[in-house]
């Protein structure tokens, strides 16, 4: 006898229950896999057209930031108190989206979660997209943008020493270590699939690039047992990683004296936000992708059931923080955190605070109901409010604190402009410019690990020896053993 | 060196054919998948990846690296604040975890390209562009005299194409 894997768990479950493991029934074959994820490499008028309107977004965002450069910052709406704004709101909300595909590709991984096989790709390539667009904001704040290399902490002859006991240079270290470890997670992964799409392609010049992006990939046991290894490290490092840049990313505040910073709620709270508003760009993109590249049979209808309890699950974390903060302001006694928050809620940003309560702490309350979660229209309109509520979330936590701080002479209005939400649309037209040029030119699913959880043909019928008495039966969740 | 490389629709073929070259132990042997499967390890009974020393060597070197410079820094160029210690470790340790992690998962990269002898620029022997896509195959390296002996366990185990290479 050879080997023998697990038994068959998923068969004692009934069909309508998400669960961590995937089953892709309509998929039979290796060969249908790889048909079906490379046919979504077809360009249509449809995707030229929604490169089109990204990279007009992109476009009126050039030229707000032009005009902002020309006329300087006080067009972006800047006035003492509040020095942070949209463009630090926004900063926050697109590290934050990112996390979400380092939960899903690496996280997810390490607890064998099977349903992220069809949706951790596009969830990671969102990552990256996402973080090289939180990127761009602390150069766009800049008066000199062209000085922007100022920021990286490096000890040099104009004796300017970087303050390595300042949370904005941790903030540096953290966010180019998550952008580089999220790229070379996303590429490493690739590299199978790119050699798929090196051996598929006809075009010549194509084939030549694919060639060279897959490194001369082969499928040899010797490759897969190494890139097994190397793949487990880098979900193992992408862990704790995810955890720690955006609690660096909350120091920026909570390291502030301001009044609703100086918490030490920060870092849990803005992790679970992260995870939470990246839940909902995930739904954002991956229910479109899965109807307009007819994808349903891989992205099923149980895979998204499971990522929307994994967002009512974040949900109930930030609801639970936002109590948190309102009960520890009554309880500290101090009348300046009371009067903040008093003015968080009921004063001069009300309407913000609400709409942040609603969106994040309320609507996603119906995800309790399993016929919601399984109707992939109601995730979709519900995820557009997940995020509308998670970009709101910054701004109540980076406006009104800074507005209302601890002397009441200091207080003061904050209202954006047209260069604000000029760069915040082109910030959108930056993401979705990158990740439409992916979806056309890389699978947007992993077809090795798609193939992973499809059964490989057998001569002999799973379970029965052939004539000679040996028999295997095929794994079901990560067969392959990483040693 | 001339090697024969027979290409299987199925997995279990693929594993006893495996078997029986090993038994016969007939010359070095490559196996190829389209997906990692946990029935072709078993068999070959490959030992632990070296990637994790790689990993570990690369993890203490971003470590030490990340709590030396911030130090260096403070002591080249002393910030002091009332009283507080120039050196201080904790916020360094923000600096030292950053780098663990990026100098650790580069390093890891290095290693799988280093023991996965990849970038690999020159033409493949013994590969099919058919095993990327739905098939196995197994390629052996061997001796002429050795060559007929493969061919026929590849064919009897179920190779619907056996073909030598070199």
């Amino acid at each position: 006898m050879t080997t023998m894997a697990p038994p068959d768990r998923t068969a004692l479950r009934p069909d309508n229950t998400a669960t961590a493991d995937v089953q892709l029934p309509a998929i039979t074959s290796y060969t249908q896999a790889t048909d079906d994820i490379l046919d979504t490499l077809r360009v249509t008028k449809a995707w030229f057209a929604s490169l089109g309107v990204a990279v007009l977004c992109l476009l009126i965002g050039g030229l707000s930031w032009g005009y902002q450069i020309y006329m300087g910052l006080g067009v972006a709406g800047y006035r003492p108190p509040v020095m942070w704004g949209v463009y630090i709101i926004t900063f926050v909300f697109w590290i934050g989206i990112g996390h979400a595909g380092t939960l899903i590709s690496a996280i997810l991984y390490l607890f064998r979660a099977g349903f992220r096989t069809t949706i951790y790709r596009c969830a990671e390539a969102m990552t990256v997209f996402a973080v090289m667009t939180a990127g761009l904001f602390p150069i766009l704040h800049l008066g000199r943008p062209w000085k922007f290399f100022w920021l990286i902490p490096y000890p040099h002859w104009r004796l300017i020493w970087p303050q390595f006991k300042s949370p904005l240079v941790w903030d540096v270290f953290a966010v180019l270590t998550y952008l580089t470890v999220s790229a070379t997670f996303l590429f490493i992964g690739l590299i199978p699939d790119l050699a798929v799409l090196r051996d598929r392609e006809t075009n010549p010049v194509r084939k030549q690039i694919y060639g060279v992006l897959s490194f001369g990939w082969r499928n040899s046991d010797r490759e897969w047992r190494h890139f097994a290894r190397a793949y487990l490290f880098l979900a193992a490092f992408s862990t704790p990683l995810v955890l720690s840049v955006h609690s660096v990313v909350s120091f920026d505040f909570a390291m502030a004296n301001l009044p609703g910073w100086h918490t030490t709620i920060f870092p849990p709270y803005f992790v679970a936000g992260a995870i939470f508003s990246g839940m909902g760009m995930v739904f954002t993109i991956i229910i479109p992708v899965r109807r307009w590249f007819n994808l349903k049979r891989y992205v099923t209808i149980n895979v998204l059931d499971a990522g929307a309890k994994l967002c009512l699950f974040t949900s109930l974390v930030v609801g639970c923080a936002y109590l948190t903060e309102f009960f520890v302001a009554w309880y500290s006694g101090s009348e300046i955190e009371q009067s903040y928050f008093w003015n968080r809620v009921f004063g001069q940003w009300w309407w913000a605070a609400w709409i942040m309560l609603t969106c994040n702490a309320i609507l996603p309350l119906s995800l309790f109901s399993q016929r919601l979660r399984r109707n992939t229209t109601f995730l979709f309109i519900l995820s557009l409010w997940i995020n509308l509520g998670m970009w709101y979330e910054r701004f109540v936590i980076i406006v009104p604190s800074m507005s209302h701080e601890f002397e009441p002479w200091k207080w003061g209005p904050y209202s954006p402009t047209f260069v604000d939400w000029g760069i915040l649309l082109g910030s959108f037209g930056w993401f979705s410019m990158w990740f439409l040029l992916f979806v056309k030119q890389l699978p947007v699913l992993a077809i090795a690990e798609v193939k992973e959880i499809v059964p490989p043909k057998m001569r002999y019928p799973h379970h029965e020896p052939d004539p000679e008495g040996h028999s295997i039966s095929p794994g079901l969740i990560g067969s392959y053993e990483v040693r | 060196m001339r090697g024969i490389v027979g290409v299987f629709p199925e997995l279990d073929t693929t594993v006893n054919a495996i078997e029986e070259l090993k038994k016969l132990r007939v010359g070095d042997m490559t196996v190829y998948t389209p997906t990692p499967r946990h029935e072709l390890d078993d068999v070959l009974k490959h030992g632990p990846s070296v990637v994790r020393r790689y990993t570990l060597i690369g993890a203490l070197l971003g470590c030490t690296f990340g709590y030396w410079i911030p130090i260096w820094v403070s002591d080249y160029w002393p910030l002091v604040v009332g009283g507080k210690p120039i050196a201080s470790w904790v916020p360094y340790t923000i600096i030292s975890f950053e780098l663990m992690v990026l100098i650790g998962s580069l390093a890891t990269v290095l290693g799988l390209f280093v023991n996965a002898r990849i970038p690999r620029i020159t033409h493949t022997v013994g590969y099919d562009s058919r095993f990327s896509y739905g098939s196995f195959g197994i390629w052996v390296e061997c001796r002429p005299d050795e060559q007929e002996t493969v061919r026929r366990v590849l064919r009897d185990k179920g190779a619907t194409e056996v073909s030598s290479d070199r």
